[in-house]
């Protein structure tokens, strides 16, 4: 287009922070209206906007996984009806976890194309967790599923809005097959009412600065996206480098075996997972998306965090998995708890890549979202409610400082826990503890940022606990040196004072009132050789009871008083290492 | 006389109203660490008679200092039993989603300073677990030895019954009188237990800051002989005394640029304008903050050190809402990665400052943008100009990398800052359902009178103020200000089946504290103002709108009113009602003002013929959509009441410059302020 060389690039450049700006409002705008815990505390939602030819040119995001979704989800909606088919107004609902970016079909997406005086110039698009989408577990996703159908009800881009009118015999039909569809309603209109103000502003723009600047500015924001990928791309280290590892569980008790080949080039950043386990009877499958989006979650972190996502960023970027394997599983696989299998995948390329950037991946963390629904009759109020979770845990160490504590799983994010006062007066429970799982495992240099306990006390009777907590067999990894964090677990302590087993997955247990499930979670892995670590330190570990004396002697080698927290010495083993170096 | 002294980064400010009306400005350096010293220095270098002192009011960044300095006590927790890392679990939020080499804020109390006690409250307030006294003791009895100085007290629901938390410090201060202590209930009954315990911690972590400057400054006053009421300004855009400020320093966070969002409404009420968008440009930041129909905006969901990849640290006491932005006339310029132009988040501060201040900078700012572009004049700064070293510092880190000239450098420049702006006053206006032509802006601070009318124009907002005391308004607002308390006390009461009898119960029992904290303050109790707000939801929801409630007391028709305020103010903001879902109220909030005597204010002098006397020159000056164009440039000082004159043009003052556009029409009202009216249809 030859009429863009004269357009001063202030003008563009001004023109794409409204763009940004107005994908930041769409963003918010939906959590603040939402009745999804998911939404308003999680935030599992993301929104974006694309060109006319669905390629991303700015997403909001609350959480990582939902990473490079948006894109997708429209062109399968564009090439589905045909762009001429499309009109001012219309509105497509999308959930298909094997098409357009699908997830697991809890993720509800909503697209929109945007018309400029006739014209298609944009698409709007968001995806947000929905409280339940029918099927046969509150909350539509259990650990147990088998296939598709028991996960409620799948959308393959149908349209849900025709030129600005509902279409009521969709949305009739969803509302039959729906458990709480009065929080799907207000979700749904959230949704629209967000797209329309993208719609809104996007228009504002071309009525302000005409749609040929627009258009300029939106091939500008691409361009620069790919630019500066390409010239961080050159600075990288160059080679290739390779993990397996297993998931503990795929919901039935079998570990399920993935491995990656990263190769960097100057040209390319290339992750391979030929050589995954096929696809698994229970519901950790995954269609393409997940190992797409989790390879885009660790480029992101090497490439520059402070990039804004766009899709000229990820030009240089290319995933291969195998049709048929948990990683781009078939239809009619069960995918609801999918995301497992994408923070694996993060977890693989991060573990690949760790030795090669040091300065942007430490050492393991927690890896599981380590999701609970609880679900039941409120003691005071009698109203059903339910709980959908993710549980916080502890991050690995790095090179410069200890692992953090009380984070959520690196496939969340802007993720908020429910507080203690909220959840006692929304849900049937009370929480007896929310503290510092304090272990001591992930010694390092650098120590591991310690799990966490949530105890939550059942304040009626029949309510059902449904939880998946990956890493639940194998530790988080330290690194350099560092050693091996723990694990994710839970167990029963019921009111008859019955202890069950440590458990990682568990699907609808009824708890009755004064049952007591206790949830803990890992420490990260260590970084760096424990014996490095200064005493001073180690001795303010012991007195703030993250590790013990006897650990700080045994792991750290360093004696500390008990009483006074004095360093009263180095071990022999500790002298002879330094002794040693 | 009233009095107010305003610290600020760079300058402490004064502003003096006598009994005529008239109006004393002054300013002196600001000197850390002993304040106290630069408002004792503003207040010799003013003249002003220490007598003739009625009031004296004041704005301080002491306590803000202290927290980001980390410069407060050695601080403890007493918490319930089974909760003392809630403090550093957090939320568990991550907001730079791809750093996976991320940092938390640390705690302000380290783990083995947070100590547990046996009790516990339900949600409903009963008590489950009755507080164990000898555990007190025995917390104590560590603290003690460990020398802390402060403590804070925060346990699991104790907005729903405060009893364990209140008998708590009661002990403390028993077992030892000579310890800093607080219950997070002294600040807010709101819940959400990790924002509470925060707020008392930070709370605690500031009192013997507070207290010694508090102490200090009132003694040497004293010790001038000024013996009038003392006040402080809140971050709520009210003031306390000098006293509550020591048991809650942490209202005082914001005490400053609260205070100038508080004069605009003042001012907007004086000149009867009830909408008001503030616009305060500073050295480093832009801020703005919106005002419908009179009222100022307050919200407790504030955070300080946080941003677009940090968590920070909140604080749920009431604050103005301010959007503020690193955009000031320090911010410097420079390309990114992509090559693309960039104006701050980066400042050049006091020091080195703008390369114009010739302190050493080499970053080309805003101000020296405006320097090139004759917004500005060299020679109306307190300091030399070189307008070489300016022009060169453009050309090289601006203009050689768009490959461009030194003019369409400073041209660009001043683009991207106003598009910067643009964005920050948009999202407190059209993004929030306002329309900008119903409101006027304020603008006032170094830079508010350089970039308003431009922006005025891109909003579509028809008219701007620049007041008076422009650089100074936030001082001037003080000795405007009434005292202030929010008392908010979270319930959740479905709004159908609530009892009016609770509620209304709920409603005497805050307005019985307000009142209480009146009387200690010595308010008479016929100048006590109470204004009612609801925070409310639709049910399933989890944030809430802010209702103005109807007055105490609630009768049964209030109901139906409360409920139709409601969807109206959520279809406002959020463009959608819901009115067949049933709505819940979460908090009530009572707004309580303790009426103080406001200054009259003195007209100026009527503009005598053509206002060509005042002008200074005329010179090329840029104007964005305009290009350059040739530009009467006037005094300001020599302005009279009427005066009118239409843009583009320049009205100069010792601090700043008002920018007026080609075709705007400037008046001058009869108090001296400049009206720019935008010609927006």
């Amino acid at each position: 287009m030859a009429e863009q060389v004269n357009i001063n690039p202030v003008t563009l450049d001004i023109v794409k922070d409204s763009l940004i700006a107005a994908s930041n409002e769409i963003f918010y705008a939906f959590a603040q209206t939402s009745m999804s815990p998911i939404i308003y505390e999680t935030l599992d939602y993301a929104s974006g906007i694309a060109d006319a030819d669905g390629r991303l040119l700015t997403q909001g995001n609350g959480v990582t996984g939902f990473i490079g979704m948006i894109s997708p989800m429209i062109c399968a909606v564009a090439d589905k009806y045909g762009k001429e088919n499309l009109h001012p107004g219309d509105v497509y609902i999308i959930n298909d976890p094997f098409m357009g970016g699908g997830t697991h079909m809890s993720d509800v997406g909503m697209v929109m194309p945007i018309f400029y005086k006739g014209e298609l110039i944009a698409f709007a698009g968001n995806k947000a967790h929905w409280s339940d989408i029918g099927g046969m577990a509150p909350g539509s996703f259990s650990t147990d599923a088998t296939n598709m159908y028991q996960e409620g009800m799948c959308f393959s881009g149908t349209k849900l809005v025709d030129r600005g009118e509902l279409v009521e015999p969709v949305w009739d039909l969803m509302r039959s097959n729906m458990r709480y569809p009065q929080i799907s309603q207000g979700d749904m209109w959230g949704q629209i009412s967000s797209l329309r103000t993208g719609e809104k502003r996007i228009c504002e723009l071309c009525d302000k600065y005409g749609a040929d600047v627009v258009k300029g500015s939106m091939k500008r924001l691409i361009e620069q996206g790919e630019s500066v990928a390409r010239k961080r791309l050159k600075e990288m280290p160059k080679g290739t480098w390779e993990m397996d590892e297993c998931m503990d569980d795929d919901g039935h008790g079998n570990p399920v075996h993935m491995q990656v080949k990263v190769t960097i080039t100057d040209d390319e950043f290339l992750a391979d997972f030929t050589g995954s386990d096929p696809q698994v009877v229970g519901c950790v499958n995954s269609g393409a998306t997940a190992a797409y989006a989790g390879v885009k979650v660790v480029f992101m972190s090497v490439i520059g965090p402070e990039l804004a996502v766009n899709d000229g960023v990820f030009a240089p970027l290319r995933t291969i998995c195998e049709p048929g394997s948990v990683l781009q599983a078939n239809r009619p696989a069960a995918t609801s708890c999918y995301y497992e299998s994408m923070i694996y995948v993060i977890d693989l390329v991060w573990r690949a890549l760790a030795p090669a950037f040091p300065d942007s991946l430490g050492a393991g963390h927690l890896l599981s979202v380590c999701t609970v629904l609880m679900s039941g009759k409120h003691q005071d109020f009698g109203n059903d409610y339910l709980i959908i979770e993710p549980t916080v845990g502890g991050w690995g160490a790095c090179r410069g400082h200890d692992g953090q504590v009380g984070l959520f799983c690196v496939g969340d994010g802007e993720t908020y826990n429910v507080p203690v006062e909220m959840a006692e007066t929304r849900y049937g429970i009370r929480i007896d503890e929310f503290s510092l799982h304090t272990d001591g495992a992930g010694a390092g240099e650098y120590r591991g940022g310690s799990g966490a306990v949530r105890v939550y006390r059942s304040m009626n009777d029949n309510q059902l606990f449904t939880a998946s907590f990956g890493r639940n067999k194998w530790p988080v990894w330290g690194a350099a040196g560092g050693r091996d964090g723990s694990i994710n677990y839970f167990r029963f302590i019921d009111a008859d004072g019955t202890v069950s087993e440590p458990m990682g997955i568990v699907a609808r247990r009824v708890m009755n009132k004064n049952d007591v499930v206790r949830m803990i979670t890992a420490t990260g892995g260590g970084y760096g050789d424990p014996f490095k670590r200064p005493p001073e330190k180690v001795a303010m570990d012991v007195k703030n009871e993250y590790i013990t004396a006897e650990q700080a002697e045994k792991d750290y080698g360093v004696l500390v008083d008990p009483e006074t927290f004095a360093v009263l010495g180095l071990t022999d083993e500790r002298k002879k290492a330094a002794a040693a170096r | 006389m009233k009095v107010a002294t305003d610290i600020g980064g760079t300058f402490t400010d004064l502003v003096a109203i006598d009994s005529a009306g008239r109006l004393i400005m002054e300013k002196s350096h600001t000197t850390p660490p002993n304040f106290d010293q630069g408002v004792m220095d503003v207040l010799a270098k003013s003249g002003l008679e220490p007598k003739s002192i009625e009031a004296f009011f004041h704005g301080t960044t002491t306590i803000i200092n202290a927290l980001t300095e980390r410069t407060g006590a050695k601080t403890a927790l007493i918490t319930t039993k089974g909760f003392r890392d809630v403090l550093e679990l957090a939320r568990g939020n991550r907001p730079d989603l791809f750093n996976l080499v991320f940092k938390k804020p640390e705690p302000f109390v380290p783990r083995y300073l947070r100590r547990e006690v046996t009790e516990r409250m339900s949600y409903k307030g009963e008590v489950i677990t009755p507080l164990n006294e000898d555990d007190i003791v025995r917390e104590v009895a560590y603290l003690k030895k460990e020398k802390v100085e402060a403590i804070a007290v925060c346990y699991i629901n104790s907005y729903a019954n405060d009893a364990h938390e209140r008998r708590t410090v009661e002990k403390i201060r028993e077992l030892w009188p000579e310890v800093y202590v607080c219950a997070s209930v002294d600040i807010t009954k709101e819940w959400r237990e990790y924002e509470r315990t925060s707020t008392a911690v930070l709370n605690a972590y500031v009192m013997p800051t507070a207290s010694s400057y508090i102490d200090r400054l009132g003694q040497r006053l004293t010790e001038k002989g000024i013996s009038g009421p003392r006040y402080i300004m809140q971050s709520n855009g009210g003031t306390t005394t000098f006293d509550q400020a020591k048991v809650t320093p942490i209202n005082v966070v914001e005490s400053g640029p609260v205070a100038g969002v508080f004069g605009s409404s003042i001012l907007g009420k004086l000149i009867g304008e009830s909408n008001i968008i503030a616009f305060d440009v500073g050295g480093t930041t832009a801020k703005c903050s919106l005002i419908d129909n009179g009222e100022v905006k307050v919200t407790t969901s504030y955070y300080i050190e946080r941003d677009e990849r940090h968590a920070g640290y909140p604080i749920m006491a009431p604050v103005v809402d301010i959007v503020e932005i690193g955009n000031g006339g320090g911010s410097i310029a420079w390309i990114d990665d992509a090559g693309s132009l960039k104006v701050g988040p980066r400042s050049a501060g006091a020091l080195p400052g703008p390369v114009a201040y010739g302190k050493g900078g080499t970053d080309p700012t805003t101000t020296d943008a405006n320097l090139v572009a004759g917004r500005l004049s060299p020679v109306n700064f307190d300091m030399d100009v070189s307008m070489d070293h300016v022009r060169t510092a453009l050309q090289e880190k601006v203009g050689g990398a768009l490959g461009v000239g030194v003019e369409e450098a400073a041209e660009s420049i001043i683009r991207v800052a106003d598009s910067n702006m643009n964005n920050a006053l948009k999202l407190i206006s059209v993004r929030r359902g306002y329309d900008p032509r119903d409101f006027t802006m304020v603008a006032f601070g170094g830079g508010g009178p350089i970039h308003g009318p431009t922006l005025a124009r891109e909003l579509n907002i028809r008219k701007v103020i620049v007041p008076v005391a422009a650089s100074v308004f936030s001082a001037w607002g003080m000795l405007m200000s009434d005292i202030r308390h929010d008392y908010i006390q979270t319930k959740i009461l479905p709004l159908k089946d609530a009892s009016m009898e609770e509620l209304n119960g709920m409603w005497k029992s805050l307005m019985e504290t307000a009142g209480t904290q009146f009387r200690n303050e010595g308010i008479p109790e016929g100048q006590a103002v109470f204004s009612f707000l609801a925070d409310m939801r639709y049910m399933g929801q989890e944030h809430t709108v802010q209702v103005a409630a109807p007055s105490y007391p609630w009768k049964e028709e209030d109901r139906a009113e409360l409920l139709s305020r409601f969807h109206k103010t959520h279809e406002h903001f959020y463009t959608f009602s819901l009115p067949d879902t049933p709505a819940e109220i979460v908090n009530l909030h009572l707004v309580a003002y303790g009426q103080l005597a406001k200054p009259a204010l003195e007209e100026i002098p009527v503009q005598e013929g053509s206002i060509e006397s005042a002008r200074k020159e005329t010179r090329r000056v840029f104007f964005s959509g305009d290009g350059w164009l040739d530009t009467p440039v006037y005094d300001r000082t020599k302005l009279g009441q009427g005066a009118r004159a239409v843009g583009p043009l320049i009205v100069e003052e010792t601090t700043t410059a008002t920018v007026v556009c080609p075709g705007q029409k400037l008046t001058v009202d009869r108090y001296g302020d400049l009206i720019v009216e935008t010609e927006v249809s």
